[in-house]
Formats: C-alpha cells, structure tokens, sequence
C-alpha cells in the first residue's frame, strides 16, 4: 500500500498533467468539431512551439514564456492558411479520412523540419527555477509544473470566454452544431472555420510552450502524445471542449496514480483502455458531446 | 525488410571494392612483410548509421594511437598503417570488413570495431583466423559469454562492475553511517541497467534495503510520477542507471521535490560536459563511475592528453581513450612476443596478453579466460562545482564526501 504522501504527490502531479493535457486535446477537438477534421499535426505543431521557445531561449536568452507574444499570432496565422489553402479543398464526403492523411504528411514535415534544423539531440530548456518549488501539506509542487497549469487554466479559460460571450463565439459553435443552418442565417462558415482553425493552432502554441518548461523536448516526440490526446477528445466526446478538458484531468490523474503499482511503461495503457471501452460502450464519449453521435 | 534491389547493391558494391582490393594487393609479393614494411592494422568502424558519434570517436582514438607510436619510431621499428574500412554500423557488412581485411589485405593485426553488436559478429571472424582481437566498446555481458579465446576488452571493467570501487567503499563505512535503504531507477536498456543493477545486487547481499526499484522507456520525459516515489521512499541513497538526458530529468524532478539523500550515483550523465548547467548548478556530491578520466595521474596518459590535444584541438573523450588503450595493449603484446603478422605469432601475441598486466591511459589492465577486464571504474564526485576523481585512493583528486551535501 503506498503512503499517504505519495498518494497526495501523485495526486498534485496528475492534476497538474491533467491541466496540460486539457489544453492540449482542446485544440484537437475544436479542430475535429468546426470541421470534422482529424488532426494529426497538433502535436507537432506543439513540439514545433517547445523548439521555438527552446531556440529563442537557448539562442537570445529570453524567458520562453516570452516566446508566446511571437509564436501565438504565427501559429494562429499559420492555422487559417492550413485551413484555407490545404483542408478546405478536400471534398467534403471523404474529409475526414483524407485529413488524417494530409495532416499525417504535415506532421511528418514538421518533425524532418525540426531533425534538419536542432538535429535529433533532446533538447531542455534550463531555467534558472527550473528545481524551485514549494511546499504544500508535505508534497511538493513545482514552479515550473505550475505555470505550466496556469497557462492552461488561462488559455482554456479564454477560449471558454471567447466561445460562449463573443459573436465570433457564438458563430463558431454555431458552425460545429450545425453548418448548414449557420449559413442559413448568415454565418460565413468558410471564415470562421479557418478562424477556428487557427485557434486551435493557437492552442498548441502555448500548449508547447507550457511543455518546454519542464521536459525533454526532440523532434519525433509528438507520436508519442498524439495517441493519449486523441483518446482523451474521444472519452471527452468529440467537438467537446469542457467535455476534453474534463477527459484529460481525469486520465491525467488516473495515469498518475496507476504509475504508482504499474510503473511508467504500463501506466501509458490506461488512454488506450479507455479509449476501447469508450468507443465499446459509450461512443458519443462519457463528457457530453452530441456531435459523435451522428458518426 | 531490405528490400532484394538494396541487397543487390550491397552486393555489387562488396563485389566491387573486393576486386579493388585485390587490385591494390596484386603487387605485394603475396603477404610475406619484410622487415621495414610497415605493420598494417586492420579496422572496421560504423563511421555511418546508429553509431557514427561513438564511431568517429574510437577512429580518432586509433588514429592518435598510430601517429603518437609512429612518431616515437613506430613498433620493432616498423611504422604503423592504418586501414579503416566502414561498416555503416551494420552487423553483416563489419563480418565482410574483417574477412576482407585478414584475408585479402593481409593486415597484420586486427582491433574492434564499436559496441557489442558489431563486436561480437566482428570476434567470431578474428577467432576463425585465429587473429588476436583487442575490443574497445563492447561490454555487455553476450561478448563474454560466446567462448571466445582471442578477445579482450580494453577498458577497466564490464558495465556490472562499473560500480564496484563505490560498492566497496559503502560497506567499509562503519555500520551506523551506512546507507539503511536504497532507491534505483534505471532505463529500459541494457548497459544503463547493469550498471545500476551491478551495484544493486552487492548492496542487497550487504542487506541494504532496496524500497524503489523503477524502470523506465527510453524516451520518457516526464520523471515526476518516479521522482514522487523515490522522494516520499526517503531512500538513503538514490542509484540512476542513466544514460544522459534521462538522468538530468530524473534529477530535476528530484529536486523540485526537495529529495536529499545522503548518496546520489548516476552513470553516464555527471560526466557530460553539459552536466552542470543542466541542472541548474546544483552538483554537489553527485558520484558518476568514469572509464576514463584525462586527469587520471596514469603515466601514459599525460602523454596521451597533450599529444591529443596537439593533434585534434580538443581533449579526448571515453571512446578516444578506449581505441587508444586497444592500441596500447596491442602495442605491449607485440613488442613482447616481438613480431606482428599473420599465423604462429597471433597465438603469441594472445598468449601474452592473457598472462599480462598492461599499463594504460586508464590503468593497468588484466583480463580472464573469457577476456573481461578485471578492474573496477574510477568514481567521480562533483565537488565545489568541478567533478574529480575520489575514489580509488592511490588516483583520487579529492577525498569522498559523505553524507551529500543538499543539492
């Protein structure tokens, strides 16, 4: 039986994955709700946004937080092109199978991209808080793991507020429930999906920047969290923001604790196992999500 | 799966460079070296593919080897000539490398390539010609455990042994000071693990208690969920088999979870050049088992550093070192049997090393029937910000601290 206060550790530790990992799979599932598109690619646009912050913190010393002002309007711009000038021209009948195809082959550029240019050498950012941390109840929390959450806790709360108070909010939900009906009333889907789009991208900016703070980073290590990211939207219900947020706390915090009796190796399985049985037993996703449903 | 046309081009391309080889070999008056013909020692290194970092490392080694020799007259007065030939890092091409340079090169003398997957294929075909096979980069338990007569590893000791001067000093602390419980964490590979493993197995016979015991993937990145067990354990000392980047993740999160224990090893990492800053400077009392050290006091070593540096610009490195060992315990087989070819001398030459001790850059080398060094690595500790060498005594730098200052 482990201690009370590995317990509690684990506990902190998972909560604090858990807020990376929401924010992570919220961009993936907005992408997946505007426009049926399953995208490979988020997670190495994230890797893309650790190296950013990695390289200008490595090359001119400047914090990586610093490194979002330039990273989030690139990675927001950079999401309506993909959007407007490669996924808006697959037909619609066969849109999400091709996505995965075409994002797979972005992926595979963004890693060759970034081998070619820091090499396959992991890379850390080495901060000087990077071991600070302080004291709560006799565990420890990292400064480091807590801007981490943070930022996460910032950012979806941001795209919550811009989701349920804004006008381009309410034409963006309107376009993931349902797009017909949106262009019936007026809403020019076309642009708010690419603006959707690059929200999500947007999302993987600070996701990655998040991720550099306290990890190793190398150029294939996004398969590595495509797999769990993809099964925390599919528990959450796919289209779902606070239904993956919900997903990625949880299994966050379920891995965290499972690592506890199985070790690091087989703790990974609990996405996959929850995946299955999502998928087996309940395919709309344990997090509302009605969208999955037609599917 | 190599596909039938790549295959066909390797084919053509070992057909090609053999028919070039003997072309270049067709002068010779077939293989009977005269007195001042130069000694032709025959290589294979993976100057390409998986190992080319390492690779290129044990060249320069082999390379300073030959011209420091060379300048001091070379050995029984002939010069030393290299032939490097690259094996891509693959285990079938290094079998075809060293068929072609016993058989149709005629090398005179034969050395290893790196790491124990291209050592052992590499082994067997110095054994069928009976050819002495000094090795400097294969250490896994499999090199020894084939049979072979001929081989022998130049460095100081097998990855299980790595720890053994530490393990030694450990048990001769008094017995209220010994460490009481002990944590491992080692990566999911077999060089990192028996390293960690090696010191584990003496600690426990010693009746210290192991309370965590953790393997991880090599590609982990997130060390919290085994930090957290290591630091709510309060093991009284932490053992890392690692092997860079792992160690100073599993560090890092260490010390966000403010563990302190009294002895903190880690292969491989401590002795990175990067170590330091990585960390975030909080080195104190790290140990780290070395298999070479270019502060070593060893007589042949001084020479070595400095003419190294002299001849590439940068110090030398463990795998630098290990090739120039090979060549240094080649070099003292040879001036003692007092000759170096193929056939009746080789068995000499194996002879000798068997029955010998050999002083090299790290430290006289003695080997057993199956070739594995018989020595333990040095231990360094990272002390007042600079990692030196305490232990063992008659080369220490500085004197082991214990209990670890709180890093």
């Amino acid at each position: 039986m482990p201690s009370a206060a590995l317990l509690l550790q684990s506990v902190i530790l998972g909560l604090l994955l858990g807020g990376l990992y929401a924010l992570l799979a919220a961009g993936l599932t907005l992408y997946f709700g505007i426009m049926r598109v399953v995208m490979i690619a988020h997670s190495a646009f994230l890797i893309l946004a650790a190296y950013l912050a990695w390289w200008s913190h490595s090359r001119f010393g400047i914090d990586p937080l610093l490194s979002m002002i330039v990273t989030v309007p690139l990675f927001f711009g950079a999401g309506v092109l993909l959007q407007r000038a490669l996924l808006s021209r697959l037909r619609a009948i066969t849109l999400t199978m091709m996505s995965v195809l075409l994002t797979f082959a972005v992926a595979l550029i963004i890693e060759g991209l970034l081998g070619y240019a820091f090499t396959g050498t992991q890379r850390r950012i080495q901060l000087g808080y990077g071991s600070a941390s302080f004291g709560l109840f006799g565990a420890r929390i990292a400064v480091v793991k807590l801007i981490a959450f943070g930022l996460a806790v910032v950012a979806l709360a941001a795209l919550y507020l811009l989701m349920k108070k804004t006008t381009f909010g309410w034409a963006l939900r309107a376009t993931i429930q349902h797009r017909d009906a949106a262009r019936l009333v007026g809403i020019d889907t076309e642009k708010v999906a690419g603006y959707g789009f690059g929200l999500g991208l947007a999302t993987a900016a600070i996701g990655g920047t998040a991720l550099s703070l306290d990890t190793t980073i190398y150029p294939s290590l996004h398969w590595h969290w495509i797999g769990p990211l993809m099964a925390i939207i599919v528990v959450g219900g796919l289209g779902s923001v606070p239904g993956a947020a919900a997903a990625a706390v949880l299994l966050g915090l379920i891995q965290s604790l499972l690592q506890i009796p199985l070790g690091t190796t087989w703790a990974q399985t609990i996405f996959y196992l929850a995946l299955f049985a999502t998928l087996a037993f309940r395919p709309q996703g344990f997090f509302g999500g009605r969208l999955a449903q037609r599917f | 799966m190599r596909s039938p046309l790549r295959r066909t081009r390797w084919a053509t391309a070992l057909g090609v460079t053999t028919i070039l080889a003997l072309g270049a070999c067709s002068g010779d008056d077939g293989g009977e070296s005269g007195k001042d013909d130069p000694i032709l020692v025959g290589i294979s290194l993976p100057l390409t593919g998986d190992f080319s970092e390492p690779g290129k490392g044990v060249q320069q080694g082999y390379e300073a080897w030959a011209k420091i020799t060379n300048d001091k007259g070379g050995l029984l007065g002939r010069q030393i000539q290299l032939k490097i030939l690259d094996d891509q890092s693959n285990a079938d091409r290094v079998v075809a490398d060293y068929e072609q340079l016993i058989g149709s090169d005629k090398a005179d003398l034969v050395v290893g390539p790196f790491s124990t997957r291209l050592v052992v294929p590499a082994a067997r075909v110095a054994e069928e010609y009976g050819m002495l096979f000094v090795e400097p980069a294969g250490a896994a338990k499999e090199v020894f455990s084939q049979g072979f007569k001929n081989l022998f590893y130049a460095a100081p000791a097998v990855a299980n042994d790595h720890y053994n001067l530490l393990a030694e000093h450990i048990l001769a602390l008094p017995a209220d000071k010994r460490p009481k419980t002990a944590a491992y964490a080692a990566m999911d590979d077999p060089f990192a693990q028996g390293t960690a493993y090696g010191l584990k197995d003496k600690m426990e016979a010693a009746g210290i208690k192991t309370v965590v015991n953790e393997v991880y993937p090599p590609n982990t990145t997130d060390f919290g969920s085994i930090a957290a067990k290591i630091a709510t354990s309060k093991a009284d000392m932490l053992v890392g088999g690692s092997q860079y980047q792992d160690g100073v993740n599993l560090i890092v999160a260490l010390q966000q979870l403010n563990y302190q224990p009294k002895l903190a090893a880690f292969s491989g990492a401590p002795t990175n050049p990067e170590f330091a800053k990585a960390i975030g400077n909080k080195t104190e009392g790290v140990l780290s088992p070395t298999g070479y050290s270019v502060d070593a006091p060893y007589e042949s070593n001084k020479e070595f550093v400095e003419k190294y540096k002299a001849q590439f610009g940068a110090a030398p490195d463990e795998d630098q070192a290990n090739a120039y060992t090979t060549g240094q315990v080649v070099a003292a087989a040879v001036t003692a049997a007092g000759c170096a070819e193929q056939g009746d001398c080789q068995k000499k030459l194996v002879d000798w090393v068997h029955a010998n001790k050999v002083e090299t850059v790290v430290g006289p080398l003695n080997w057993d029937q199956t070739g594995k060094p018989q020595g333990a690595h040095m231990i360094q500790q990272w002390i007042g910000g600079e990692i030196k060498i305490v232990l063992p005594e008659p080369v220490k730098e500085a004197d082991f601290v214990y209990p670890k200052p709180a890093w």
